[in-house]
């Protein structure tokens, strides 16, 4: 067990170097997209004199180094800043939509990974079957749509046609709960459909990965039934790529769901990070990045964990 | 205000209570004695009060809102910002439903003789929804915050004639300009110049969001949604909902969809290629209103091949304008002639031929010039106009009958205003509707403007320009108004494909009045005040 | 009671029959069990249930036809080694290179195949599929069929691209960081880390915003978001690979590293890289409409289907069917190329069934 603390401390550190790293690359990008804060906030309708005033009273027109380790040095004491545009305390804007996305995450996944994770099991019982290659065309197929457009065929036919559901998904305060999963089902849907292919391939290809090893066939010589061998047997020793997977695609719920957000009118994080960085709000694209990375590392780490608990081999290390 | 004026308006307005006068005659009339129109404001309106029932919850799904807006009136960029202002603020004036200039904040106004110093009279029973009542020092305080070295406002260069601006007491403003400008009183429905509570040391305090709208505020988060109640004092006719929800609806198949729906009473954008699609639903009404919002092509009058006026004049010969608003439009546009004045705008001529597509003639002048097998590049965005790069592509196709090839060059969304619009000799733009041909013609087409974007230089031009600005008689403004547009269209480095019309809709159940206001999508952005539900 | 239910009946038990009396036991069972479908199906659906079913048997059955011939064609003029392999390959597989052979000849002759020109245009916006336009015309009246044939060579040729240089940088990284080990092992974990923790399309969003949305920077973008995650899967099962033992014994030898590489880990790690090479090949497609759809990809006119399939996508609403050819295209494809990984992989497991 000391040894796992180590690790998850080790990696810990790790991540928070990696967060530094990322840091650096989102601001120094951010400097170089074409055009600047000032235009980007005035529009069309600037000229030179108050675009001059405007980057005077953002500070713009200190070298970005100092501003950058400006930001850092807020940073570290846990201040992220206020938006450059705005003059909104970054927190405030970021809070309730982080919220929401991982309200929507959480949806998608409770929904998501025990389906795709039993689809894969009972495909991989029945491979090479009819039933296996229909799910197989199936799942595919709904991936090799762009997620926009799987969103408007929802939309068509389970708002328009049939009414079942809200078409857009704004939020209201004071929604009850019940309201809120009805409101949010068509967003969770089309990340459903989105992220189930590959973790439902991913099982079905690690349970077939292991069916010739010796222990499987084992199994099955004492007569164990081919279920039985593939839950009891061939599951435990699978579950490591496939929580890899996993956690892939639960950090894609919250941090790739932009286009979702924008064709549902979702409130979530990935809007506000688009037009933040449509309005180079360097404060906000920094936050919102650094949340998606800690994220990210988060959820890898967590994987790593979970393979090593489920693995006895992995946890007695010789 | 002269006593001819006062005369003729109140016969108009006679005319006008009788029903003895079209909506045309009305609003020609009434533009020549601008500034005396309050006599015969809210004639139409009131017809359509007579029929407008109070109640329910507007619902309003609008295209365009950002994270980042603010309620800092001077760098109100998105139409969810300008909609909102025209909902929960005021200005000193403002558009009627039939294109007329009415009374908002401002009850009259009127010119001194050279029309270089307007005093407006402010009304008296105006109050902030906080409930102090307006008076003159808000509007002077609102109005000097796009004023000044340190102002960030975008509206800077709209009041760059203005040399003073004073109260006189708590009900008058006296504005003072360098020069004579007629139309000083349309600019004060510029979408930045929302009147906001002043504070002590003259500067004014937007933050809040306080304002003396139809509506009130009591929620909101920006890019996502607003909600509205109305503010019993407000100072003018209309209102008749109790509540409004303003909610962004950034997507267009969200938009659309939403209304099919019923998740919302009004959108402010229709997508022109599902327009025909959407018509065939007995629930929503479609509004397609002619703007004076056009599409521009200029190009640098100062670089070459575009420096020789053949070149110019060739390269607008080789557009097929109708295919481009059948296929980009979908028709819904109206065609343009190379001069930037629309017929939604006063003083349009009606009798300049139509330019029309005739490649032979381009390839003659070409030759003329000696510029044939001309190559050149034009560069555009995606955000420019829905169909920007389609119709880029289209023109270059019509181009290659006269012998033209043009190049097209997509250029990034972000930042093509700074970095492409004024930079690159040939490019695509967009432009807003503009109330009257002088802010057009002064914004974008006068010599020494900041977004002189063809950089044309033409002597007899800003001549007119200047003396048509100060001109009081309507009839002699409107003679130079045309000689001007037959400058432009024959001499000048703008190509008009068109300007487009605002295409809006709502539901059935939604009650608008006859005329809808032409210089934004949804009523002028005052559905909120303007309309109502019928059931 | 239709002319039509009677055939369909008469050829489902027959077919039975004839399945039952040579013990095929498998396709009898499904035959059968689809003839009771069908009495149910009949009484609920009615007719045009069952001409539903029908028609999907037969496109089946056409399918599997083309599958079968096809394989037959490699076997018959492929090279020995090759076509023993490809004897062994299920129809599904056969369908998938039957596809992926279609869309490389699309691509490859594309001006030769297309009746009109790429961004020619012939008729008004929207027009009906007639005989000239087999699948009528997209919004500025250019043809559809043509402009699909073009996609196929753009968007095809763009996804393999930048798929291929994710391999090459991915796997390269990858095999080099197994075998050396040590500091550059855990620079190029740390990096790879880095990378992946940026939100994809917030990183193509920014490099497309900084350098223009070229083909050239498009194939860049997509080539370093992927790479990373084909340097940790390569990682891993070299990592496998370089403890054996031998692997051990080639060291002692003294061989180089790149022989290493070469000869020794690539051959036993390639399974799992082709499996992923699958999918990440579609995801670049979806990438790149996602793009699209934020205002930055291809430059236009050029045919690209993701960008296809953003231009028309709210017609959908209405019932139209534009935007679903170019989407079809891409899920026909997607679908296919799996099928050939699913046949790899089910290859390299050993499994014999």
């Amino acid at each position: 067990m000391g040894d796992l603390l180590g690790l998850v401390a080790k990696r810990l550190g790790f991540g928070l170097l990696t967060l530094l790293v990322i840091s650096v690359i989102i601001f120094f990008m951010v400097e170089l997209l074409p055009g600047d804060i000032a235009q980007a906030v005035l529009g069309q309708g600037a000229t030179e004199e108050n675009l001059a005033a405007l980057r005077e009273q953002m500070g713009l027109n200190k070298p970005a180094v100092v501003r950058y380790f400006e930001w850092l040095g807020n940073a570290l004491t846990g201040d992220f800043g206020t938006s450059i545009v705005t003059g909104e305390r970054v927190s405030t804007i970021i809070t309730e939509r982080f919220i929401n996305t991982l309200f929507l995450a959480a949806y998608a996944a409770v929904i998501a990974v025990p389906f795709a994770v039993t689809l894969g099991i009972v495909v991989a019982l029945l491979r090479n079957t009819l039933f296996d290659r229909v799910v197989n065309v199936l799942t595919l197929t709904s991936i090799s749509s762009p997620e926009f457009f799987l969103g408007y065929i929802l939309i068509l036919y389970l708002a328009v046609k049939t009414g079942m559901f809200p078409a857009i998904s704004s939020l209201r305060p004071g929604m009850t709960f019940w309201e809120l999963l009805d409101r949010t089902f068509l967003p969770a849907l089309t990340l459903v459909l989105v992220v189930t292919a590959h973790m439902m391939r991913m099982t079905r290809a690690a349970i077939i990965n292991l069916l010739a090893s010796p222990y499987i066939e084992m199994a099955r010589l004492k007569g164990a039934p081919p279920w039985k061998v593939i839950v009891r047997h061939a599951l435990p020793n699978a579950w490591a790529p496939i929580i890899n997977v996993i956690a892939l695609n639960l950090a894609y719920l919250i941090t790739g769901v932009v286009l979702v957000e924008v064709v549902f009118v979702y409130p979530g994080i990935g809007q506000a990070l688009v037009d933040a960085v449509s309005k180079r709000d360097f404060p906000i694209v920094q936050s919102c990045c650094l949340i998606f990375a800690a994220t990210f590392i988060l959820l890898n780490l967590a994987a790593d964990v979970a393979a090593i608990l489920t693995n006895p081999r992995l946890r007695h290390p010789k | 205000m002269t006593k001819k004026n006062q005369e003729l308006m109140n016969r108009l307005a006679e005319a006008a209570r009788a029903g003895s006068i079209s909506r045309r005659s009305f609003m020609h009339y009434s533009l020549a004695a601008g500034m005396t129109a309050t006599a015969a404001t809210g004639l139409w309106t009131t017809k359509a009060a007579a029929q407008a029932k109070r109640g329910g919850t507007f619902r309003w799904g609008i295209h365009d809102g950002n994270t980042s807006d603010t309620h800092d009136p001077g760098t109100y960029l998105t139409r969810v910002m300008i909609f909102l202002a025209h909902t929960h603020r005021s200005y000193l004036t403002m558009i009627n439903g039939d294109g007329s200039l009415g009374p908002d904040l401002a009850d009259s106004w009127e010119a001194s003789v050279d029309a270089s110093e307007w005093t407006f009279t402010i009304t008296s029973n105006a109050s902030f929804h906080s409930g102090r009542p307006v008076t003159a020092h808000d509007v002077v305080a609102s109005l000097n915050h796009h004023r000044g070295d340190a102002t960030t406002s975008a509206a800077k260069a709209l009041l760059s004639d203005v040399t003073d601006i004073k109260a006189d007491g708590d009900h008058t403003v006296v504005v003072t300009l360098t020069g004579g400008n007629a139309d000083f009183p349309w600019l004060m429905t510029d979408y930045h110049l929302a009147i906001c509570p002043a504070n002590d040391d003259g500067t004014i305090d937007w933050k809040s969001g306080d304002g003396s709208g139809p509506y009130k505020i009591d929620a909101g988060e920006f890019g996502v949604q607003f909600s509205l109640s109305r503010h019993d004092g407000w100072h003018r006719e209309g209102a008749y909902f109790d509540k409004v929800e303003i909610i962004t609806l950034n997507d267009p198949n969200a938009r659309q969809t939403a209304l099919v729906t019923g998740d919302v009473d009004a959108v402010s954008l229709v997508e022109l290629k599902t327009m025909a699609l959407l018509q065939r639903d007995p629930n929503i009404v479609i509004h397609n209103i002619p703007s004076a919002g056009a599409i521009t092509m200029p190009m640098h009058c100062d670089t070459a091949p575009f420096d020789n006026p053949d070149v110019r004049n060739a390269l607008k010969l080789a557009m097929n304008r109708d295919e481009i608003i059948e296929k980009i439009a979908f028709g819904a546009a109206t065609k343009g002639n190379d001069f930037h004045h629309s017929p939604a705008q006063p003083y349009w001529p009606d009798d300049i031929p139509q330019r029309e597509y005739d490649p032979d003639q381009a390839k003659s002048l070409l030759k003329k010039a000696g510029a044939e097998g001309l190559s050149v590049s034009l560069s555009t965005a995606d955000s420019v106009y829905a169909g920007a790069v389609d119709m880029a592509v289209l023109y270059a196709e019509h181009a290659k009958a006269a012998g033209i090839d043009v190049k097209v060059v997509r250029e990034p969304n972000d930042g093509y205003y700074s970095d492409v619009w004024l930079v690159k000799p040939f490019t695509l733009v967009s432009w807003g509707a503009r109330p009257t041909p002088d802010v057009m013609y002064t914004l974008a087409y006068k010599d020494n403007a900041a977004w002189n974007e063809s950089r044309w230089q033409n002597e007899r031009f800003n001549e007119l320009l200047l003396q048509a600005k100060a001109e009081l008689d309507d009839s002699l403004r409107a003679e130079m108004y045309r000689e001007m547009a037959l400058l432009a269209r024959d001499d000048g480095g703008t190509i008009i494909p068109f300007f487009n019309n605002f295409v809006y809709a709502n539901r059935a159940n939604v009650g608008t009045p006859e005329n809808l206001a032409a210089s934004w999508e949804n009523d002028g952005a005052r559905a909120a005040s303007r309309w109502w539900f019928t059931s | 009671m239709s002319v039509f239910v009677i055939i369909y009946f008469a050829c489902l038990i027959a077919s039975s029959c004839l399945a039952a009396y040579y013990e095929k036991r498998p396709t009898f069972l499904t035959l059968f069990s689809l003839t009771l479908i069908s009495f149910v199906l009949g009484i609920v659906g009615g007719v045009p249930a069952l001409r539903f079913v029908a028609t999907a048997a037969g496109l089946l059955a056409f399918a599997a036809g083309i599958s079968f011939a096809f394989r037959e064609f490699i076997v018959i003029i492929a090279p020995a080694n090759i076509s023993k392999e490809v004897r062994t390959a299920p129809l599904t597989a056969a369908f998938g290179m039957f596809v992926i052979f279609t869309y490389a000849i699309a691509g490859i002759f594309a001006p030769w195949i297309a009746p009109y020109g790429e961004s020619e245009v012939i008729a008004s916006a929207f027009a009906m599929p007639d005989e000239n336009m087999l699948l009528g015309a997209d919004q500025l009246g250019r043809d559809m069929f043509s402009r699909i044939i073009y996609g196929a060579r753009n968007t095809v040729g763009l996804a393999l691209l930048a798929t291929l240089a994710a391999f090459f940088m991915g796997a390269f990284a990858g095999l080099l960081a197994a075998t050396k080990g040590g500091w550059f092992d855990q620079f190029m974990g740390r990096f790879a880390d880095v990378i992946m923790s940026i939100p994809s399309l917030i990183f193509a969003l920014l490099m497309l915003s900084i350098f223009g949305p070229q083909v050239t920077v498009i194939i860049v973008a997509v080539a370093i978001i992927y790479a990373p995650r084909v340097f940790r899967l390569t990682r891993a099962v070299a990592g496998n690979v370089v403890v054996m033992d031998y692997i051990e014994a080639a060291k002692l030898r003294g061989e180089k590293t790149w022989y290493l590489i070469r000869k020794e880990i690539l051959p036993n790690s390639t399974a799992p890289l082709i499996a992923e090479f699958g999918l990440e090949f579609c995801f670049v497609f979806l990438l790149v409409a996602g793009l699209s759809f934020l205002g930055l990809g291809i430059q236009p006119p050029t045919a690209d289907w993701g960008s296809m399939v953003r231009e028309n996508a709210t017609m959908i609403s209405f019932g139209e069917i534009t935007p679903l050819i170019p989407a079809a295209a891409i899920a026909l494809l997607t679908v296919a190329v799996n099928f050939v990984v699913d046949w790899m992989l089910f290859r390299s497991s050993g499994l014999k069934e």
